[in-house]
């Protein structure tokens, strides 16, 4: 049984198709890395899975039930995480009050915030490396450090499956390193992860396979060097264009 | 009766535009939205009365002093409104409603609370075509308004000052690379709305009476065409310039006189209803 | 200045500023004695707790994200809700402000069903507009609400007994300072609650990062709602209050830009992302205006909030009291000071 599953799924924003029959599935455990060039689509597949936007056809699944038409909040409470491509910490909360509220929506609704959300927030910031900067306010965190902090907010729920959105841009070699050493730890608490990916520096180092999209179709699948051999994986990031230049030449 | 109400429609719809068209300039180029507008045009009309009562200067000469005070607040509020951070429509907002204040204290402690009118007595004569009665003041109003319209229209048009002004308006950054001084731009914008709102604030205190407070039916006015015509189109000004006092002198004759006030109000929320995204709506952000 | 010395000048504010703070609440209990019963200084207070109360409710919405600039039809309603109430069907104020709480709220339902989708500068022109509709209606339903010419006569708050003890409120102006004080601390130990509970995380969320915070479980427009309607609830009761207290209302004034804009101004200099910021710069900039510049400048005195506002805006944007209490924020997760 998939943990995720896609059958067709499309979107169209106005004329122009972003997503086009997109069918995936992936595995209780696995990494999975979603790579392409800008503007393949793979913000928008992440949006469709996580209700932000409405699909036009096509469906999805999570654990085999039918989330197609929920509401973002809805995913969250099923067990779906996710961070934003580009930052968004709640600017002028501190480090910990963006990672309780991770904790706190969920189930029931508690007026309180309760102790055990607190120190689940207080265990995730010291796994994402932040707990010197515990009652700092988000706005003042460095990149590096908002995208941790993103990171900790997005596990506070204990989801099954995680959506990374380019966790990794801007990220010097050395903490590209330790954002691989991250992954892994967070796979180890038994979660599964979706990562988008366009540099590559990240996803071919930890994904079990890979999803490579173009101009909203999917192009290839498949472990990591299957897909980075594909031809047209390759002329999409790099535009070369070898069949046209085999035949027309 | 219901030609009076047309007649009235369009002669106050032609000076609703004009009282407008300075806020939606200022907006379309600078994306700032001045809530100080009304007072500003009020501010206009008490320095053309004062100088009308006081000095006894014919009416028409009020117009270059009043321009000229305008002017003067125009370019300090735009100078505030560069000092703002972002977000810059909602700070805006708050600043030239801090702004709108000051100016009501202002022209409180200048003028007192009293009610004042210019009554010029030969706009109070009129013509008589066929059933239909016009006053000069009437008259003066679709006039001076078309004109000052047509200028400002022909000036966007034809002139590269206009030109780069439409850039800016539709698209700021586009027209930044391209060369154009933005910054210079929103303070060409700010100084035609001082002028706009010169002319008009004298011809505002010969058809109103003036008082500290009546700025604010005044702004709404200028929201609610803006709204109305969405970005960059003098037509759909004056098109929604009509349409708003059409809707008030029908609301006046079919509910009675204050029911007026409400009308652009009811006009604001409705529009923002079916258009929720605003007037920039059309842009992709 | 090293880290741990700065540390200690911060601890140290931070001791200060509570000292200071309860130090304030003596003075304000005194009042009446200190004052020594004066007339006009108590009811100069008392309004400057009515407006900032008025100033917390209002901060209630705009925790979530939203500037309001017509809370003067919450107030009106309010107002005229619980006069018409009392006056017309003999209701005790006691049962009417209540009730003139609930209508207010049901105007904001109104507000939430007009504006709520707009965003945020669109919603506050949409406010804007938004208060002219129930002031218009007032002012021209004269069989309801007798029009433009106002209320007069509306019954006080009933004196209350205890034993043997008899508290007058509307007659006496010791007594409406009280009474003002009271529901004020009231209000504010709500609005405490608002933000240091998992709601005010939610709102603060909403504000900050609005889809975020959708993406993680929090729903959104309800909490937004939520907001709206407390905001207008208080907002009532603080209008119902009123009319109560001064006994007499009309439309222009209840509907007016004093009780619109200058909660917005106290909430905006106090500080807004704080609990106590809107109500102290009330008790602090009204008795400024009513005791320095009316008396200089009796025509205009009321400048003072517009450039206080432009002030604030431009070099201050947390306010007064959220810039100070920025330096020694402290973390109510962990209850410690950084």
């Amino acid at each position: 049984m998939s943990l995720l599953r896609l059958e067709a799924l499309s979107k169209k924003f106005g004329d122009h198709w972003a997503l086009k029959e997109i069918d995936f599935s992936i595995g209780q455990g696995e990494i999975i890395g979603l790579v392409g060039p800008n503007g393949a689509g793979k913000t928008t597949l992440f949006n469709l899975i996580t209700g932000r936007h409405r699909s036009n056809s096509g469906r999805v699944f999570f654990a085999e039930e039918d989330i197609t038409s929920c509401r973002p909040h809805e995913i969250h409470r099923l067990g779906i995480s996710r961070t934003f491509q580009s930052s968004r910490p709640f600017a002028k909360m501190s480090a910990l009050e963006n990672v309780v509220v991770g904790c706190v929506f969920r189930a029931e609704f508690h007026l309180f915030t309760r102790a055990t959300d607190i120190d689940t927030a207080k265990q995730l910031l010291e796994l994402v490396g932040l707990s010197h900067k515990v009652v700092t306010p988000a706005g003042d965190l460095t990149l590096s450090e908002q995208r941790r902090l993103d990171l900790a907010r997005a596990l506070a729920s204990q989801p099954r499956l995680l959506l990374l959105d380019e966790v990794v841009a801007g990220f010097s070699p050395l903490a590209v390193k330790q954002a691989v050493e991250l992954v892994r730890r967070v796979r180890e608490r038994g979660v599964t992860l979706f990562i988008i990916d366009h540099f590559l520096s990240l996803s071919l180092r930890v994904s079990d396979r890979l999803l490579a999209l173009d101009h909203g179709e999917k192009v290839a699948e498949g472990s990591p060097q299957e897909v980075m051999r594909n031809r047209e994986v390759i002329r999409a990031y790099l535009g070369m264009r070898y069949e046209d230049e085999q035949h027309g030449a | 009766m219901w030609t009076t109400v047309l007649v009235s429609g369009i002669t106050l719809g032609s000076f609703y535009t004009l009282v407008a068209l300075g806020f939606a300039l200022i907006f379309g180029v600078t994306h700032t939205f001045n809530l100080a507008h009304g007072e500003l045009l009020i501010l206009a009309g008490y320095v053309a009365y004062w100088l009308w009562k006081s000095f006894g200067i014919p009416f028409l000469f009020t117009f270059p002093a009043a321009v000229l005070v305008a002017l003067v607040v125009c370019l300090v509020l735009q100078r505030l409104f560069s000092l703002l951070r972002e977000p810059m429509e909602l700070n805006s907002i708050v600043v030239s409603f801090g702004v709108a204040v000051l100016l009501q204290n202002g022209m409180l402690f200048f003028f007192s609370g009293d009610y004042r009118l210019i009554r010029v007595p030969a706009l109070h004569q009129g013509l008589h075509l066929q059933t239909i009665y016009l006053s000069y003041s009437q008259l003066t109003l679709l006039a001076l308004s078309l004109l000052v319209i047509g200028l400002i229209y022909l000036l966007m048009r034809h002139t590269y000052l206009g030109k780069a002004l439409r850039a800016t308006i539709q698209n700021r950054e586009a027209a930044s690379l391209a060369g154009i001084d933005v910054g210079r731009m929103g303070v060409l914008a700010f100084s035609i709305g001082a002028l706009l709102i010169g002319l008009a604030g004298p011809l505002y205190g010969s058809i109103h009476y003036l008082y500290p407070t009546a700025g604010l039916q005044a702004t709404l006015l200028a929201i609610t065409i803006t709204i109305f015509a969405g970005v960059g189109r003098i037509r759909g000004l004056i098109l929604g310039g009509w349409i708003l006092a059409l809707a008030e002198s029908s609301a006046v004759v079919l509910l009675g006189a204050s029911w007026r006030e409400m009308v652009s109000a009811v006009m604001i929320l409705t529009l923002l209803a079916i258009r929720p995204q605003g007037i920039l709506g059309r842009e992709q952000k | 200045m090293s880290k741990a010395k700065a540390k200690n000048q911060r601890v140290k504010q931070f001791h200060l500023t509570k000292v200071a703070l309860a130090l304030g609440l003596v003075l304000l209990l005194l009042l009446p004695v200190l004052s020594h019963y004066s007339d006009y200084v108590l009811q100069v207070f008392t309004h400057a707790l009515l407006l900032a109360t008025l100033a917390l409710a209002w901060n209630i919405l705009s925790v979530s994200g939203s500037i309001s600039l017509g809370h003067a039809a919450f107030f009106g309603v309010g107002a005229y809700g619980s006069a018409l109430l009392s006056l017309d069907l003999g209701v005790s104020p006691w049962v009417t402000i209540p009730l003139g709480g609930l209508l207010a709220a049901a105007v904001a339902m109104i507000m939430a069903l007009l504006c709520l989708r707009l965003r945020s500068a669109y919603f506050a022109l949409a406010t804007l507009a938004f208060v002219e509709i129930p002031k218009v209606i007032t002012d021209n339903w004269n069989g309801l609400t007798r029009g433009s010419l106002g209320l007069v006569g509306l019954p006080g708050l009933p004196s209350l007994r205890l034993g043997s003890y008899h508290f007058d409120i509307s007659g006496s102006p010791t007594g409406s300072y009280y009474f003002v004080l009271c529901y004020g601390l009231v209000l504010l130990l709500l609005v405490a609650v608002i933000f240091r509970s998992n709601l005010g995380l939610a709102l603060q969320a909403i504000r900050e990062e609005e889809v975020a915070a959708e993406a993680v479980g929090i729903q959104v427009q309800q909490y937004r709602l939520l907001s709206l309607l407390l905001s207008g609830f208080f907002t009532g009761i603080t209008g119902a209050c009123y009319a109560h207290l001064v006994r007499y209302i009309e439309p222009g004034l209840v509907y007016g830009l004093h009780f619109s804009a200058i909660p917005m101004v106290f909430a905006i200099c106090g500080g807004r992302f704080t609990i106590l910021g809107p109500a102290l710069a009330a008790l602090v900039l009204y008795p400024l205006d009513q005791f320095i510049f009316h008396p200089l400048l009796p025509a205009g005195h009321e400048f003072l909030y517009g450039a206080v506002i432009i002030l604030a805006i431009l070099f201050m944007p947390s306010g007064f009291w959220g810039r100070l209490r920025k330096g020694h924020l402290v973390s109510i997760k962990t209850g410690s000071i950084e």
